[in-house]
C-alpha cells in the first residue's frame, strides 16, 4: 500500500513537471506592508495595464510575509517585487537583484510615530515605560527607521519600552494603537496619511507624536537573470504613466504616487548604514 | 459541643501548603509581567468588550464565506496528507528501530554493534524530529519552500513522522514476542517476521493511534496560517491583526466545529476498530481521503515549485549557530518555565473548579453547560487563545500565561470531571450521612482519591505546556518563540540555529525527566 501511494506521488510530480512548461508569465509579488485585500486591490489596474505594455501575462502572487518575498526574489519563484529600503537591501545582500523605478516620494519618505491619546505623552521621551508596536521586523518605514531615529535619540527600545512587538502592517499598528492593545507604534507616514484622510483613524483615540527625517524608501525590483530587454521594457512601462492622463492617474492614485522615477542601488546605501548601526543585519 | 457542621480540621496545614505554593510561584509573577489585576483593569475590559462586541455581527458576506469554506477544506487536506507523510516517514523508522525486531531479541543473539549504532543513530534524528514543535518547523519550511500549504504538510509530515515513529516501535514493543520469535528461530526474514508475527495483532493499536494524530493534525494544521502556511488559520491571523471581530467570531466557530468534526470522526473510526471488517475498511478510506486531498493541494504546489537546491542553500545558512546569546537563551527558557508553570497551576484550580459542575455535582443544567465552557476552552489552541489574551492582557508572557491557562484549564477539568465520576462515591455519602456538611464531605470522603490523579494530569500537562510554551511567542506572546520569529524576519539564521537548538535540548530534557518520574512513581 505505501508503494501505491509513492507511485502515485511520482506519477503526478512527473505530469506536473510536464505541465509547468507554458508561456511565459511574469511573477509579480510585494511585501505585505498592508492586509492582503488591499494588496490585490491596489495591484488589479497596474498589472492590466503592465500585460498590456509588455504583451505577455502578469500574475500577482500574494505573499503574507516580508521575509518570504525576499527568499523568492532570490530564488527566482518570482520575477519583480515591490520592496521596502530594508527588505531591498537583504535581498540585495542575499543575491544579485536589480531596483528598477521608484515613486518620487520614495525619495523622500518620512515614519510617523503614533501614541493612544489615553497616554498623554507629548514626546517620545514621555513613552518610556509604555508598550510600543513596529510594524513587520523586516519594514523600512514600520521599523528599522523608527528604531535608527530612536538610537539617535538615546532611547534603545528593548529597555526603554515595557513591551516591544511587532504587528505585522503599517495598518495593524494603527488599530492596535487606537484599540489601547498598545500605548504607541511606528508606522509609514504615507499609509498613515491614507487612513487619515479617508477617516479610518478616530482622532480622539490615535494622535500623532513625531515624523522622522526623511529617507529612502519602496522600489519596485526584479531578478538580476531576468531579460535585460524585458527588464527595460518594465522600466519604460512605469516611466510612462503620466499623471495628466487620467487612466494613468488611476493607477498612479491607488499606488499613492505622483509619478514613477528611474532608481539605482546606490541610493539605498543609507538604510544599509542604518540597518547596521540599529544591529538588523548581523 | 458537636457543632452540626465542624470546622475542617486540617484547615491550618491546608491554608500553609497553599501560601508555600504561592511562594514558590511568586518570581513566575514577575518573570512573566502576570497580574491578575491587569484582568481587573476597566481599560483592558473596555479593550476587550469592545472587540468582543464587534464579534456581531458575524461576518457573512459570501465572498468571506467562500474563502472560508476553501481555506477550511485546505486545512483539512493539508493535516490528511501530513499525516500520510507521517506515516511514510514513520513506518521504516519504527521498524528499523524496535526493539521488537532487533535481531537479538528475536533470536537471542549476541548484538550487532553496527546496528545497534544505526539504530540509534535514527532514534536521534526521531528526536530531533518530534523535538522540534510542528508549528516551527512550518515557520522554517515556509521560509525554504514558499508559502502555502505545502510547508504546512511537509511540517506535520516531519514533526509527526517523528512521533509515530516513536510510537509505533512502543506498539510493537508492547506485543507479544513468542510468535514473531518463533519464525525468526525457523529462519524467516524480520521482514516476514513483522508481517506474519507482529502486523495482525498490533494492526488495530497502530490504526487508532494514526486516527487520534489526525486528529491532532488538524488542529495542527488549523492554526499553521499563523506563520504563512495557509489554511483557516491565515484567514484567522489576518482578521485578528486587523481587529475585524465579525470575522473572528465566524472563523472561530468554523474552527470550533472543525476540531469537533475530526474529534468526532476519530472517535467512530477508533470505535469500529473492534471488528475486523473496519480493520479492512478504515486504510482503504484513509487512501480515497489522501489522493483527495494530494488532488485538492496540487493546484498550490504545483505553482509554488519545489526547489531543492534553494532548500539546501537555505539550510547551510544555519550553521554554524552563533555562540554569543547564552544570556538571551537563559532569559528565554526561563520566560518559558515560568510561563508554562504558571498557566499550569492556574489551570489546575479553575480546572478542579469547573470539573465540579461537569461531573453533575450541580444538576443537569450546570453540567451541560460547564461542559461545553470546558469544550470551547479545549477545543480553541492555546496559540490562538494567545493572540485572543494579547488583547486583555497586553503583549509579552503575560497573554502567553493566560492563554496556557486556559486551553489547559478545558482539558484539565474534562479529565477531572471524568475522575471524579468514575470515583467512588460511598466515603463521601458516609460522611454526609454522618452529618458532615458538603464542603467536608467533599474535602476528605472524595478529593483523596482522587488527588493523586489530579496531580499525575496536570504533572503531564505542564509537560506538554513547557513545549507549547516555546511557541507562543510566535503571535507576540514572549519565550524562546518570539525571539526565534524575530531571528528568522531579519535573516539571522545563526542565531535562529541557536534558538531551535536551545528549544530541543529544553524539550529533550523535560522528556527524560518526566521518564524518570514516571518510572520512580510507577
Amino acid at each position: 500500500m505505501k508503494t501505491l501511494k509513492l507511485t502515485l506521488a511520482t506519477a503526478l510530480l512527473a505530469v506536473s513537471a510536464l505541465a509547468s512548461a507554458e508561456e511565459a508569465v511574469l511573477k509579480v509579488s510585494a511585501i505585505p506592508d498592508e492586509a492582503p485585500t488591499e494588496l490585490q486591490r491596489k495591484f488589479a489596474p497596474l498589472g492590466q495595464y503592465l500585460e498590456k505594455e509588455l504583451g505577455m501575462k502578469v500574475q500577482f502572487v500574494p505573499v503574507t510575509d516580508y521575509a518570504a518575498v525576499v527568499t523568492a526574489l532570490n530564488s527566482d519563484k518570482i520575477d519583480m517585487a515591490w520592496l521596502g529600503g530594508f527588505t531591498f537591501v537583504q535581498a540585495s545582500l542575499h543575491g544579485k537583484v536589480v531596483p528598477l523605478v521608484q515613486r518620487e516620494e520614495d525619495s523622500k519618505f518620512t515614519a510617523k510615530f503614533i501614541v493612544n491619546t489615553a497616554v498623554g505623552a507629548k514626546s517620545l521621551q514621555d513613552l518610556k515605560g509604555k508598550s510600543f508596536a513596529f510594524g513587520s521586523a523586516s519594514s523600512t518605514s514600520g521599523h528599522l527607521m523608527p528604531r535608527y531615529f530612536l538610537q539617535k535619540e538615546g532611547i534603545k527600545p528593548e529597555t526603554f519600552f515595557k513591551n516591544v512587538a511587532y504587528s505585522g502592517a503599517h495598518d495593524a499598528t494603527v488599530a492596535w494603537v487606537a484599540s489601547g492593545k498598545v500605548d504607541a507604534g511606528a508606522l509609514n507616514a504615507s499609509v498613515w496619511e491614507k487612513l487619515v484622510q479617508s477617516g479610518k483613524v478616530d482622532g480622539s483615540k490615535v494622535k500623532l507624536l513625531a515624523t522622522t527625517p526623511p529617507f529612502y524608501d519602496y522600489n519596485w525590483t526584479v531578478r538580476g537573470n531576468l531579460d535585460k530587454k524585458l527588464q527595460a521594457r518594465i522600466s519604460a512601462a512605469f516611466l510612462k504613466l503620466d499623471p495628466k492622463n487620467p487612466q494613468d492617474k488611476a493607477i498612479l492614485d491607488l499606488q499613492r504616487a505622483s509619478r514613477f522615477i528611474p532608481t539605482k542601488a546606490d541610493n539605498y546605501k543609507g538604510i544599509e548604514a542604518a540597518a547596521e548601526a540599529a544591529g538588523l543585519l548581523k | 459541643m458537636l457543632s452540626s457542621h465542624p470546622r475542617d480540621p486540617a484547615r491550618w496545614p491546608r491554608l500553609l501548603t497553599l501560601l508555600l505554593c504561592l511562594a514558590l510561584l511568586a518570581p513566575s509573577f514577575s518573570l512573566t509581567q502576570f497580574n491578575p489585576a491587569t484582568l481587573a483593569n476597566p481599560d483592558s475590559w473596555r479593550t476587550m468588550a469592545g472587540f468582543v462586541a464587534g464579534f456581531f455581527p458575524m461576518a457573512l458576506q459570501a465572498d468571506f464565506l467562500r474563502d472560508v469554506a476553501r481555506e477550511t477544506l485546505t486545512t483539512l487536506a493539508s493535516a490528511t496528507a501530513g499525516i500520510a507523510l507521517a506515516m511514510l516517514l514513520g513506518a521504516p523508522l519504527a521498524f528499523a528501530t524496535s526493539h521488537a525486531l532487533q535481531r537479538h531479541v528475536l533470536g537471542g543473539e549476541r548484538p550487532a554493534r553496527l546496528a545497534g549504532w544505526l539504530a540509534s543513530l535514527l532514534r536521534g534524528l526521531m528526536v530531533i524530529l518530534r523535538g522540534i514543535p510542528e508549528i516551527v518547523w512550518a515557520l522554517l519550511l515556509v521560509r525554504a519552500v514558499g508559502l502555502g500549504s505545502l510547508p504546512a504538510v511537509l511540517a506535520i509530515g516531519l514533526a509527526y513522522g517523528g512521533m509515530l515513529a516513536k510510537v509505533y516501535a512502543e506498539i510493537l514493543e508492547s506485543q507479544t514476542p513468542g510468535l514473531a520469535s518463533a519464525l525468526y528461530l525457523q529462519g524467516a526474514s524480520r521482514w516476514q517476521c513483522l508481517l506474519y508475527g507482529l502486523w495482525p495483532q498490533a494492526l488495530p493499536e497502530l490504526l487508532s493511534y494514526s486516527v487520534y494524530r489526525w486528529e491532532c493534525a488538524i488542529r495542527a494544521s488549523a492554526v499553521m496560517g499563523f506563520v504563512g502556511a495557509g489554511g483557516v488559520g491565515q484567514l484567522l491571523d489576518t482578521s485578528l491583526k486587523m481587529l475585524n471581530g465579525g470575522e473572528v467570531s465566524t472563523l472561530l466557530l468554523v474552527f470550533l466545529l472543525l476540531v469537533s468534526l475530526s474529534e468526532g470522526i476519530s472517535l467512530l473510526s477508533r470505535r469500529a476498530l473492534a471488528s475486523v471488517a473496519a480493520t479492512r475498511m478504515l486504510p482503504a478510506l484513509g487512501l480515497l481521503a489522501v489522493a483527495a486531498s494530494v488532488l485538492w493541494l496540487w493546484p498550490g504546489w504545483r505553482d509554488s515549485g519545489f526547489d531543492t537546491s534553494a532548500i539546501v542553500r537555505f539550510a547551510r545558512d544555519f550553521f554554524p549557530p552563533a555562540s554569543d546569546m547564552l544570556t538571551e537563551i537563559g532569559h528565554g527558557i526561563v520566560e518559558t518555565l515560568a510561563m508554562s508553570g504558571l498557566g499550569s497551576v492556574l489551570a489546575f484550580m479553575a480546572g478542579a473548579v469547573l470539573a465540579m459542575p461537569a461531573a453533575g455535582r450541580f444538576g443537569t443544567a450546570a453540567k451541560w453547560l460547564s461542559r461545553l465552557l470546558l469544550n470551547v476552552l479545549r477545543g480553541v489552541p492555546d496559540l490562538l487563545w494567545a493572540s485572543i489574551a494579547v488583547l486583555a492582557v497586553g503583549l509579552g508572557p503575560a497573554a502567553g500565561v493566560l492563554a496556557l491557562a486556559l486551553h489547559t484549564t478545558g482539558v484539565l477539568g474534562r479529565l477531572f470531571a471524568e475522575t471524579l465520576e468514575n470515583a467512588d462515591p460511598e466515603p463521601e455519602l458516609a460522611l454526609q450521612q454522618a452529618g458532615a456538611g458538603r464542603l467536608l464531605a467533599f474535602a476528605y470522603g472524595q478529593l483523596p482519591t482522587v488527588f493523586s490523579q489530579w496531580l499525575a494530569y496536570t504533572l503531564y500537562r505542564w509537560e506538554n505546556n513547557i513545549r507549547s510554551a516555546t511557541v507562543l511567542g510566535i503571535v507576540g506572546a514572549g519565550g524562546l518563540g518570539q525571539q526565534l520569529y524575530l531571528a528568522l524576519s531579519l535573516f539571522q539564521q545563526h542565531r535562529a540555529a541557536s534558538l531551535i537548538i536551545a528549544m530541543l535540548l529544553l524539550s529533550w530534557a523535560v522528556e527524560q525527566l518526566s521518564r524518570y518520574c514516571r518510572q520512580r512513581m510507577g
